[in-house]
């Protein structure tokens, strides 16, 4: 799916406001933010500063209330104007890895990482194929029938960054994916976050304040009171 | 697409078997009400089935013999036998007592029956051991729930009985079993007083200046015999020719024997109405009552079940599972975990059912009934977890 | 996660299976449990169960014959007493003097009988003396010595002395039977007197003594009764329904309420012509081949059950299988799992509760004894040696 021509990820003038009248909170004032194809960049800022909502709305979980997205092809929401099924969205065009991997624990890990093809109505062996690749290709797919209990830590974000990848989507949102690992673990994951990146064309945001990985990025959006400020990363090897 | 319901399942099949043994432990608990509810029915139906009566005759004005007592002659039913349409009369008198059986006392309702061929209104229908009453006097024949075996002698008032034969399923309306013992047994028993009563009545007698008299000095010994005989029965039970209504040869009974007579459905409307009718109504209410709580039983544990999965459900939101395949899971599960409780429940019900002391009737379509309530009863539990868990905001599964 | 998806259906297909096995063990669906038996070939030996009072077939109720006072009795209930003993005595009160009073009128009314006798004699001499002077007269008057007037006096008066002593002879026969009726007045005094005796008519046993010295009985009313022991008998009743083929001669077992281990022997005496028409029984009396010691009591309760002759062996089943279905008597007969209804017409029955079965079944078919439920046509039914709950 992906496109040489995809534009990754492009927020405009993204705002979003809690409440109504007095007592409205405006969470983002006006977001910029661009990340291409094949490009991993880090999001980072403190806590109340606008992360999570901004976080959520590239999550496409919450609307935001005005400010254009685009994503791959397709616009999300044009001032108010959004598509119509967001779910399917998410499902399709959005990878996400969580802090914790959030594997669902009564599948084994092929199936954890199928399900999204089987929800848009892939053939479960067609699915179970592609699962199975990817996790080969992410050097877990020795545990392919394990169940997520059994993995540790690393391999479990492993399994979830296979999960995000698997629907080939023009952006995967990665939400402090490394902060239960030490700091090999956790460069072991932007190291195959940044591999996959190049080898799908997708977008990569990581949201972290892991100070282990901040260096590794080329591009860092800081987030202060609800808007963006982009910087160059230092770029630093991770290998 | 997997059955995300069945996956889970199979990975907390434990957890899950137990909740449904536990549900089951309460199915088979309604169940168990609803069989005693049937039973107490039964019991009352199967007391008139086992007469093989088609038409009872009580003494006049009486709801007799079960609902009220009623006594009449013992020689009536040669004159009812003569009546148009009456194939055959058998006397019957009803006794609620206490039975001695090695020392301790067996409530028992004691029948005493004609003799006369198999099928004679009044007999036991089938036996399960020994045989029928060939003597006159002094041999019972005992339902199995008495806990009397072949042999043994009873107790019945001032006789004793030889236990020749045993059945089953021969109870009175109220559960108690039945103790077969030939009419004029029952009848002395019946009306016979105790020994220190019959000597006090003859030394009352012949106190008495009016009953002891010089001139005829038999008379009080004319008067103790009489006192102490006894021509009452309870009832007549009849049978019909097969080519007549009962109802028409009641009717002609009534008008010219002055007797009470009921047909079949007559005397079921007496059972239900008189007789079983409370107890059967507070057994349902209970039924009800229980059914009530198990659903609602059912309703939290399904909620708390899925309640407990509030982070994967979020997580599958929010990788963009449709609502329907949750809730479709959820269903799924609840209906399994109502199945597989229905099934412990019927299973658990049908063993402790012989336990209890009075009959529980399991009905297959009582249980046909209770699985489809079970499956609504889970199906509508559901949609109060399935409403819960289309509520989690899928931004749980995101930080922060 | 294979191993779970077995255990899970383990679990699954066992409770499945209980589910399917208690389904078809109890309920409707289940198979009724029977017991069957084949017919068999043999002679069964008939009985009747009779139900009596000990009554002794003699009972003398000695008393009074006139309204009377006890004077005293010499018995006691339990003593054996013989033929002419004297039990007692009542008081003859003013008998004697009664007694006395006719004795004297006895020898008036002979007295008078012997005035009367001599009143004839004289009569006889008074009408020969009037003979002899008619005849001394007639004489005088064939020699017309007198007148034929004389003579006719003569005449009369020997007519006047015939008729006195007619009459003298018609006083005499008075008296005598006046003396007749004195005379027995007397005996009968004395008869009565004799009577106040209570004297013994039989050898027996004092089963009562209904009054003590110094009560007044009315005549007829029984002072003491006595029976005879040798003569005790059973009064039975058998009900009429199963009292065919009693009478007299056949042979009984007799058992007494108060030895119920006990059997005695004994034999049908008679058939009473009568029976009760209230309690529908026949009444027979039955003896004892040898009276028990101790005696048993009268008015006591026994059993008796009656043998009849031996029948020939003809097919005989327990009467349990017998069973009336839509007004036919018959027994479910096992054909190769199958049931069938098989009427059949009975024979005879002994009290071991075997019946002989006329018509409808052969030696050597199988037939159901006892049920769980009763029976149709349809029902699925499962053989087993015993029904749950009846212990072996």
């Amino acid at each position: 799916m992906a496109e040489s021509n995809s534009i990754g990820i492009k927020i405009q003038n993204l705002r979003k406001r809690y409440g109504e009248g007095d007592t409205a909170v405006d969470a983002l004032k006006g977001v910029d933010m661009q990340v291409g194809p094949g490009e991993v960049v880090g999001l980072v800022g403190p806590s109340g500063s606008g992360k999570s909502t901004l976080l959520k709305c590239l999550g496409a979980v919450i609307e935001p209330t005005a400010g254009k997205m685009t994503l791959g092809h397709d616009v999300i929401y044009d001032d108010g104007w959004k598509i119509p099924d967001l779910r399917a969205l998410r499902r399709d065009k959005i990878g996400f890895v969580f802090q914790a991997p959030y594997l669902i624990p009564f599948l084994d890990i092929t199936d954890n990482v199928a399900l999204l093809p089987m929800l848009a109505g892939r053939p479960n062996a067609e699915a179970r194929k592609r699962a199975l690749a990817l996790l080969h290709e992410l050097d877990i797919g020795h545990r392919a029938n394990a169940m997520p209990s059994q993995l540790s830590g690393g391999e479990q974000q492993r399994v979830s960054i296979a999960r995000a990848l698997i629907n080939q989507p023009p952006v995967i949102l990665a939400d402090e994916p490394t902060a239960p690992l030490d700091s090999n673990r956790a460069l072991a994951v932007i190291r195959i976050l940044n591999q996959m990146a190049q080898q799908y064309q997708t977008a990569i945001i990581v949201v972290t304040h892991d100070e282990k990985i901040i260096p590794t990025f080329k591009r860092i959006y800081h987030i202060r009171d609800g808007k963006t400020y982009e910087e160059p990363g230092e770029g630093k090897s991770f290998l | 697409m997997i059955s995300l319901a069945g996956r889970d399942i199979i990975h907390s099949w434990g957890k899950f078997v137990l909740t449904g043994f536990g549900l089951g432990l309460l199915i088979g608990v309604t169940l168990s009400m609803a069989g005693i509810y049937r039973g107490m029915v039964d019991d009352a139906k199967v007391m008139l089935d086992n007469t093989g009566a088609d038409l009872w005759v009580v003494q006049q004005g009486t709801q007799g013999p079960y609902a009220e007592s009623s006594s009449l002659y013992d020689d009536i039913y040669r004159s009812l036998l003569d009546m148009p349409g009456v194939l055959r009369a058998a006397n019957v008198t009803y006794l609620n007592m206490q039975v001695n059986h090695g020392g301790h006392d067996v409530s028992a309702m004691v029948v005493g029956v004609m003799p006369g061929e198999p099928g004679t209104p009044g007999h036991p229908l089938y036996l399960i051991a020994g045989r029928h009453i060939t003597r006159s006097h002094y041999e019972a024949v005992a339902d199995i729930n008495t806990g009397f075996q072949l042999g043994e002698h009873i107790q019945i008032r001032r006789n004793l009985y030889t236990v020749v034969g045993l059945t089953r399923r021969m109870v009175s309306y109220n559960g108690d079993p039945m103790v077969f013992i030939p009419l004029k047994d029952a009848q002395q028993a019946q009306f016979l007083k105790d020994n220190d009563a019959l000597i006090q009545q003859r030394r009352r007698n012949a106190d008495n200046p009016a009953f002891n008299r010089p001139q005829t000095p038999d008379l009080v010994d004319a008067l103790n015999a009489s006192q102490s005989t006894n021509t009452y029965v309870n009832a007549v039970l009849l049978q019909t020719k097969p080519d007549v209504f009962p109802e028409e040869v009641a009717e002609s009974i009534r008008r010219w024997k002055r007797l009470q007579v009921y047909t079949r459905p007559q005397m079921e409307a007496i059972m239900f109405n008189k007789l079983i009718d409370k107890s059967a109504k507070q057994i349902a209410l209970f039924l009800v009552i229980l059914a009530i709580v198990s659903a609602t039983i059912v309703a939290f544990i399904i909620y708390t079940l899925t309640m407990g999965k509030t982070r994967e459900i979020a997580v599958l939101k929010l990788i963009g599972t449709p609502n329907r395949t949750i809730a479709g899971m959820i269903m799924q599960q609840s209906i399994g975990l109502g199945v597989i409780g229905f099934v412990v429940g019927k299973i658990t019900a049908t063993f402790w059912a012989p336990i209890f002391p009075k009959y529980v009737l399991l009905e297959p379509a009582d249980a046909l009934r209770g699985f489809i309530a079970v499956v609504l009863i889970c199906a509508l539990a559901s949609l109060l977890a399935i409403r819960a868990a289309l509520k989690i905001d899928p931004a749980e599964a995101i930080s922060g | 996660m294979k191993a779970r998806t077995l255990a899970l259906i383990s679990v699954v297909v066992a409770l499945l299976a209980v589910f399917v096995f208690v389904n078809f063990r109890s309920g409707p669906f289940a198979a009724i449990r029977v017991t069957v038996a084949s017919v068999e070939k043999r002679a069964i030996a008939p009985a009747l169960f009779g139900i009596g009072t000990v009554e002794a077939q003699y009972t003398y109720k000695i008393g009074p014959t006139v309204a009377s006072r006890v004077k005293h009795i010499a018995v006691q209930v339990g003593d054996l007493i013989h033929a002419g003993q004297v039990l007692g005595e009542m008081d003859p009160v003013d008998l004697d003097d009664r007694i006395n009073a006719q004795k004297a009128n006895r020898q008036r009314v002979a007295s008078a009988v012997q005035a009367a006798e001599a009143q004839v004699q004289d009569g006889i001499a008074r009408l020969q003396h009037a003979n002899a002077q008619l005849q001394r007269y007639q004489k005088l008057l064939t020699t017309h010595a007198i007148s034929q007037e004389t003579v006719d006096i003569k005449r009369q008066e020997q007519r006047i002395a015939q008729a006195g002593l007619a009459a003298d002879r018609a006083n005499l026969d008075v008296a005598h039977r006046d003396l007749a009726r004195v005379e027995a007045d007397v005996k009968g005094a004395l008869q009565q007197r004799s009577n106040q005796q209570l004297i013994a008519p039989a050898d027996g046993l004092v089963v009562a003594r209904d009054a003590d010295p110094g009560t007044t009985l009315v005549a007829g009313q029984a002072v003491l009764i006595v029976i005879d022991p040798n003569s005790l008998w059973i009064n039975a009743r058998f009900d009429q329904l199963r009292a065919s083929g009693l009478r007299a001669g056949l042979s009984a077992r007799i058992a007494l309420r108060s030895q119920a281990e006990q059997t005695f022997a004994g034999s049908v005496l008679r058939l009473e012509p009568l029976a009760d028409a209230v309690t529908e029984e026949t009444l027979a009396k039955v003896v004892f081949d040898d009276i028990p010691d101790p005696l048993p009591l009268v008015g006591e309760l026994a059993e008796v059950t009656v043998a009849l002759p031996m029948h020939s062996a003809v097919p005989v089943i327990n009467k349990a299988s017998v069973q009336r279905i839509d007004n036919r008597l018959g027994v479910w007969r096992v054909d190769d799992g199958e049931l069938r209804f098989a009427p059949v017409t009975l024979g005879a029955e002994d009290l071991e509760g075997s019946v002989e079965i006329l018509t409808g079944l052969n030696q050597g078919d199988q037939v159901v004894v006892y049920s769980e439920r009763a029976l149709n046509t349809r029902s699925r039914i499962a053989i087993v040696e015993q029904l749950a709950g009846v212990s072996p």
